[in-house]
């Protein structure tokens, strides 16, 4: 077992170009890491720097305290599922699973024994002469997974695992990939774009951007506390609603002149961002602390079945303002409707995008 | 087929009939004039032939140089095929692994495939020629006398050095193209996996690389049978002694030399289902150890 330590990182390549600027991180020993942002942002870059794919420019990486930059990938006792999974296409499910093994020169029958016990874990016993290529989608799925469990590695590495599967499929794979590294308790880290893989996945979450790491915490907590207005619209679907306000007398204005009653502490007359998610926006009558009271217009709908997502427009205002409805929600376009921040729930980031505290609502979190 | 395929029956046939002529003018008349000219014997001037049924393949049998040729054939066919597909993969391998100036060392181990045959003999021919050789001269400096003119393994040796030469870049060419096709994550999960680079080669790499290998074999047998001709013959013209005589220069000098028709349709004959043989086999036995 094994804990990961990332100690100011930084991967610079020979064209100039800086891919991570200084990561620091740390995976607790059988924790399920996720680093999670959009394309580009250097997550896998990350990851390939863990596995010894990239070197490291600077900066230490150490795997049971033990300094690991200039080692092999070979060497570091890792195994990595690949995005397009890396089976290789010439030998049997076997041979593709029991390869590392062979490379360490372990025993013939400990290595039938060993792979024969992945094959049952993952339900590949049927598929052991098959060749990659006569497998489906999800199967190769699970042979990639097994060929990094057969080696019982100090630190798994998955690379965007589920991205080639259909939808229906990588639900299935998401739980099976959780209970499977919870089983085995072996430290990982899961390189996704997908925010919802993100948030179900992890122990801990990392979102990053840029090559910067933008927040590092529990998945509630990045949810429910975005440290940025990064954060904030990255986590959650359908995405936060930010609004432009201006700091009033204590509170902040929309555009418009709508007054919202919120203790931020910004200096009179500076503009902050409102951000407020989907299910945040309550409809005025059925809430009780709901101060304020908009007024908007209904001017699309989205049905999902248990939710119905309503696109509405303030008066005065450029920007939608998506409202998360009950299912059973009655609501028609054009229709007028009432609103009301669940105060709360509300964001402020200030003109560099960082969270502004709120004194209230944060001090009663705290206790 | 679609409708407006249907209505231009004719149009392909166009399209393709220069190319088809070529080959039935170049190859399929040649090829049954030769089939048919093996069972007829012919006088030296050409000017009367009767049906001798199958006389010229027993004569041809029964004579113990069309057999040295053969013992020929198969040394030069294995040289060249090995030798030629061996050094490209080398070259292509480390060509695959050069960043800065990769093109250029591309371009520049093309190139000899653009050289003529004939060409390329001669430039070897000058190289080692015994009195004002350059590679001789060194050879002879270092005390190995080297002499192709009388000395019939010098000389095979010569021919097969100069056919590798030329073929090496085709089959570069072919290997560097399935080298960039193997994928890179493969070869970093065997990094993972524990592989070094030379195991990497040789249990990832290289059965990915066999499907052009076997390719390559195939077009390699053919080439070192028939179109190393024009080498073998402004090299060594089949000397000394008929050391460098292979089957196809040998169907050469007994009919456009020796003027004995029949003897050289049978051979060719012969060489035909040689190497149609030879294809076979290579289809029915080495593409089983094939990866595609």
């Amino acid at each position: 077992m094994a804990t990961l330590r990332l100690n100011g990182i930084r991967k610079c390549y020979p064209n100039g170009i800086t891919a991570l600027h200084g990561i620091d991180l740390d995976v607790g020993d059988g924790e399920l890491m996720v680093v999670v942002g959009p394309s580009g942002c250097g997550k896998s870059t990350l990851l390939r720097t863990l596995a010894g794919l990239e070197s490291i420019t600077e900066g230490e990486l150490t795997i049971n305290d033990q300094r690991v930059n200039a080692l092999e990938p070979a060497a570091r006792d890792i195994a990595m599922v690949f995005q397009n999974y890396a089976l290789y296409p010439h030998m049997s499910v076997f041979d593709n699973m029991s390869y590392a093994l062979k490379n360490r020169g372990t025993p013939k029958d400990e290595i039938r024994r060993r792979v024969t016990e992945t094959a049952q874990l993952l339900d590949l016993a049927e598929l052991l002469d098959r060749r990659p290529r006569q497998l489906s989608g999800g199967q190769r799925q699970r042979v990639a997974m097994g060929r990094a469990i057969v080696r019982e590695p100090q630190v798994f590495l998955f690379d965007e695992p589920l991205s080639n599967l259909d939808a229906k499929l990588r639900v299935q794979m998401r739980l099976e990939i959780r209970r499977l590294q919870k089983r085995l308790g072996v430290t990982s880290v899961y390189v996704t774009h997908d925010q919802v893989e993100a948030m179900t996945l992890a122990d801990r979450l990392v979102v990053m951007n840029g090559g910067h790491v933008e927040q590092c915490g529990t998945p509630m907590a990045l949810y429910e506390r975005p440290a940025t207005r990064f954060v904030a619209s990255f986590l959650g679907s359908p995405a936060m609603n930010f609004l432009p306000v201006t700091a009033h007398r204590g509170g902040v204005v929309l555009p418009n002149g709508n007054p919202v009653a919120l203790p931020v502490a910004i200096p009179e007359g500076r503009a902050a961002t409102l951000g407020v998610r989907p299910e945040h926006l309550i409809e005025a009558t059925s809430v009780a602390d709901a101060t304020e009271v908009l007024e908007v217009t209904v001017e699309m709908l989205e049905p999902l079945g248990a939710d119905t997502l309503a696109y509405t427009r303030l008066p005065g205002l450029e920007e939608w303002l998506v409202v998360r409805l009950d299912g059973a929600h009655a609501a028609r376009e054009g229709q007028r409707l009432s609103l009301a921040f669940s105060m709360a729930h509300c964001h402020v980031f200030d003109s560099q995008d960082a969270r502004v505290p709120l004194a209230d609502t944060e001090a009663q979190a705290c206790q | 087929m679609s409708a407006p395929f249907q209505r231009h029956r004719i149009t392909p046939w166009i399209l393709m009939a220069p190319q088809l002529g070529i080959v039935l003018v170049f190859f399929f008349w040649p090829a049954l004039q030769a089939i048919e000219q093996a069972f007829y014997v012919e006088d030296a001037f050409g000017l009367s032939r009767e049906f001798a049924g199958l006389v010229n393949f027993k004569a041809v049998l029964s004579d113990p140089t069309y057999y040295q040729a053969a013992g020929t054939t198969l040394i030069f066919s294995l040289a060249v095929a090995v030798g030629a597909m061996s050094i490209a993969l080398l070259l292509a391998v480390m060509a695959d692994r050069v960043i800065r100036g990769a093109r250029v060392y591309r371009t520049l181990l093309v190139w000899p495939y653009a050289v003529a045959p004939a060409v390329a003999g001669v430039l070897w021919l000058f190289l080692f020629d015994p009195t004002l050789g350059l590679i001789s001269g060194l050879l002879g400096n270092m005390g190995i006398e080297w002499d192709h003119k009388l000395n019939g393994a010098q000389a095979l040796a010569l021919v097969i050095m100069a056919s590798i030469w030329k073929q090496m870049s085709y089959n570069f060419v072919f290997f560097l193209a399935a080298l960039q096709s193997v994928p890179n994550s493969l070869l970093e999960a065997a990094a993972i996996d524990r592989a070094g680079p030379w195991r990497r080669f040789w249990t990832i790499t290289f059965p990915l690389l066999s499907p052009t290998a076997f390719f390559l074999l195939v077009m390699n047998s053919v080439y070192a049978f028939f179109e190393t001709f024009g080498t073998i013959d402004t090299v060594t013209s089949g000397g000394p002694g008929g050391a460098t005589t292979t089957l196809v220069y040998k169907v050469y000098q007994d009919g456009f030399v020796g003027q004995d028709m029949g003897a050289s349709a049978a051979q060719s004959v012969l060489l035909m289902a040689l190497v149609g043989g030879l294809t076979w086999f290579q289809f029915r036995y080495v593409e089983k150890k094939v990866q595609y």
